[in-house]
């Protein structure tokens, strides 16, 4: 689960001083989905990477599966990242000089997993996306949809505890999206997994357990 | 390794598709493969050339000498008791050491020889057994002189002719102090190798020189047995010969100056030749540089996905150690096996009368080799890890950031 209690960011921008989180509140049960909804620039992707002890707050404190990220060592930190979490990054990140499969499949290396299951599972996620077939292309082959999907299976592939997406459905065409909700809801409830989604589509915000608006550096339920 | 080893080779083929890249990285392969093999051949040369020059040492020295102390201590001490002379003794306790196979006993001294009135000065050198081994004379100790060709020029002696050698050390006789003088035939002439002939000594056999040079200086010459190492023969001698009575020098310290000289010789060549494969780190390091900051976001996420920073850091280790191996290796084995082929095939000749052979011979030794590659690996290393350090400092969301704008 994810506890987030008074957290606070601020970014130098040169001269200016940006307060981008101002005492933010969140909590997420384990197995529960909650969608970050907010205006561009409001601080959705600065509040997932905090979630994902990738940055570290001014102020307040963040627990995620259990770990306290804020009094963690950065190699710590590391280890976390791999066995715990899955990142869908806002711009799919994929790694243009391996396959479509070895992208999946690179969580798994960095945690040392046999290569020989490690790939079975790449191509059954695949698969559920539609994608087996395009397991050995290189990212430049593949459409922004495609890239996207093979993104979210490398984020799944170690099924970790929880998933952190940053607009996960935000290229993808409404038949793919529909095929990465599947996906994403089939994990949730196969492995419980905690899931944190930034989305701008009310679709997919409808079908979160919890949907939050990040406005003026604050979170504020929307719904349950 | 296996996720290192993983992601370095495919950034290595990724080199290829860069051209800035492909350029920095064919530099340093490029770069490493000339300096190895400049710096394998150029120390083969120098070990070729050292070696003949050592060998022609090895043959006009002997392994190990012992000096009787240059001072007239011993002189006296030797003229005075004629029963017990310190060089049998000492000549006796060499023989009987450990790894010596021969003691030869010589005497060095100046006098004079005499054709009618002319007498001219020149070195005579009392020897025991057989000529020694540089005087370039074959065969057993004769009765008679042995004169270097130049000596005999000068007087118009030939083999045969009975020649006087005077002492400068006066006997008594019933007429008062006279010079010792013997008259002895020439029983051989002979050519010295060396560039300059004018210290080459009149062989005169020991039992004749001590007689008539009791003050020159006399000298032990030991030759070892094969496996015998000088160094070791001598310190064990030292421990039985009292200091001022002989001295003992081994054929290194004889030629301490040519030897230090040699070794610098080599240095300085070795450090010349070395900074090829210097330059050629500085453009592995750049390499490295360019290929980090073109996948600056791709180490990001890696990071993300929770690679640690040392794990990082050893993939770009890695990634030096693809682009250099190849390099390196190539030099290295194409300066030794050029090397070979110039010194079997004598490529490289050289005028026959400067130099002891007509052909630049090259000599491969498994040390040298050793050496170079050691140099190569440690430059490239620091060129490595000065490289991939900045792998391990990246920020992960910073790299992620920087890359989409
Ligand atoms: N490393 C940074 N340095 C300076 N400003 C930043 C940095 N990261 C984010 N910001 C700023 O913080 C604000 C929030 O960014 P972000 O979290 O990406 O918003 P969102 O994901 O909601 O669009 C933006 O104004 C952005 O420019
Ligand atoms: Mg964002």
């Amino acid at each position: 689960m994810i506890a987030v209690a008074g957290v606070t960011k601020a970014y130098q921008d040169g001269a200016v001083r940006r307060q981008v989180l101002r005492g933010v509140d969140l909590v997420v049960a384990r197995g529960e989905t909650a969608a970050v909804v907010g205006p561009s620039g409001s601080g959705k992707s600065t509040l997932l990477n905090i979630l994902g002890a990738l940055d570290v707050p001014d102020a307040g404190s963040v627990r995620v599966d259990g770990v306290d990220l804020t009094r963690s060592r950065p190699s710590a930190l590391a280890g976390f990242r791999n066995r715990s979490l899955g990142f869908v990054f806002q711009f799919h990140q994929l790694l243009p000089d391996f396959t479509a499969i070895e992208n999946v499949m690179m969580p798994g290396r960095i945690a040392g997993r046999p290569t020989s299951s490690l790939s079975a599972q790449a191509l059954t996620l695949l698969d559920q996306v539609g994608l087996a077939d395009r397991a050995g292309a290189f990212p430049q082959q593949l459409s922004g949809g495609e890239r996207q999907r093979i993104a979210i299976c490398r984020a799944l592939v170690l099924e970790p505890a929880v998933l952190l997406a940053d607009e996960p459905t935000g290229n993808l065409d409404s038949r793919s999206g529909e095929q990465v909700l599947e996906l994403l809801d089939t994990l949730r409830r196969r492995r419980d997994t905690t899931m944190v989604l930034v989305t701008h589509n009310p679709e997919v915000a409808k079908r979160c357990g919890k949907v939050l608006r990040l406005d003026g550096g604050r979170l504020k339920a929307l719904g349950e | 390794m296996g996720f290192v080893w993983h992601i370095a080779v495919r950034y290595f083929r990724s080199t290829r598709a860069d051209a800035h890249i492909r350029a920095l990285s064919t530099l340093t392969a490029g770069g490493l493969a000339v300096g190895t093999a400049a710096l394998v051949l150029a120390l083969a040369a120098l070990a070729g050339f050292q070696n003949l020059l050592l060998e022609d040492l090895a043959r006009h020295t002997p392994a190990l000498q012992i000096e009787l102390g240059g001072g007239s201590v011993p002189g006296s001490a030797l003229q005075g008791a004629a029963t017990t002379d310190p060089v049998r003794g000492l000549a006796a306790l060499a023989a009987a050491t450990n790894g010596v196979a021969g003691v030869q006993e010589l005497l060095y001294a100046r006098g004079w020889l005499a054709d009618g009135d002319r007498p001219i000065a020149v070195e005579v050198l009392g020897y025991e057994k057989t000529p020694p081994p540089w005087i370039p004379v074959q065969g057993e100790a004769t009765p008679g002189l042995i004169v270097p060709v130049s000596v005999a020029l000068r007087m118009g002696l030939a083999v045969g002719d009975m020649v006087r050698v005077v002492s400068p050390r006066p006997g008594l006789t019933p007429v008062g102090h006279q010079p010792r003088t013997r008259m002895l035939p020439i029983d051989l002439i002979y050519m010295s190798d060396r560039a300059e002939d004018t210290d080459d000594p009149v062989l005169v056999p020991l039992e004749q020189a001590s007689a008539l040079f009791a003050r020159g200086d006399r000298r032990l010459d030991l030759t070892l047995a094969p496996e015998a190492d000088p160094e070791q023969v001598g310190d064990f001698l030292r421990q039985g010969i009292d200091p001022t009575v002989a001295t003992v020098t081994t054929w290194r310290q004889a030629n301490r100056a040519l030897l230090f000289v040699l070794r610098l010789e080599k240095g300085l060549v070795f450090s010349a030749v070395a900074l090829i494969v210097a330059v050629a780190s500085f453009a592995l390091l750049a390499a490295l540089s360019m290929v980090l900051s073109s996948k600056r976001a791709e180490v990001g996420v890696l990071a993300a996905m929770g690679a640690p920073p040392a794990r990082l850091q050893r993939v770009f280790l890695l990634l030096g150690a693809l682009l250099s191996v190849g390099g390196a290796g190539f030099g290295g084995a194409a300066g030794a096996g050029l090397a070979a082929f110039l010194d079997r095939y004598r490529v490289i000749s050289t005028p026959s009368d400067v130099y002891v052979v007509d052909y630049v011979p090259f000599l491969v030794r498994g040390t040298d080799v050793l050496v170079v590659l050691v140099v190569t690996v440690l430059f490239t290393a620091a060129a490595a890890v000065i490289g991939a350090r900045k792998a391990s400092l990246l920020h992960p969301v910073e790299a992620m950031r920087s890359a989409r704008t």
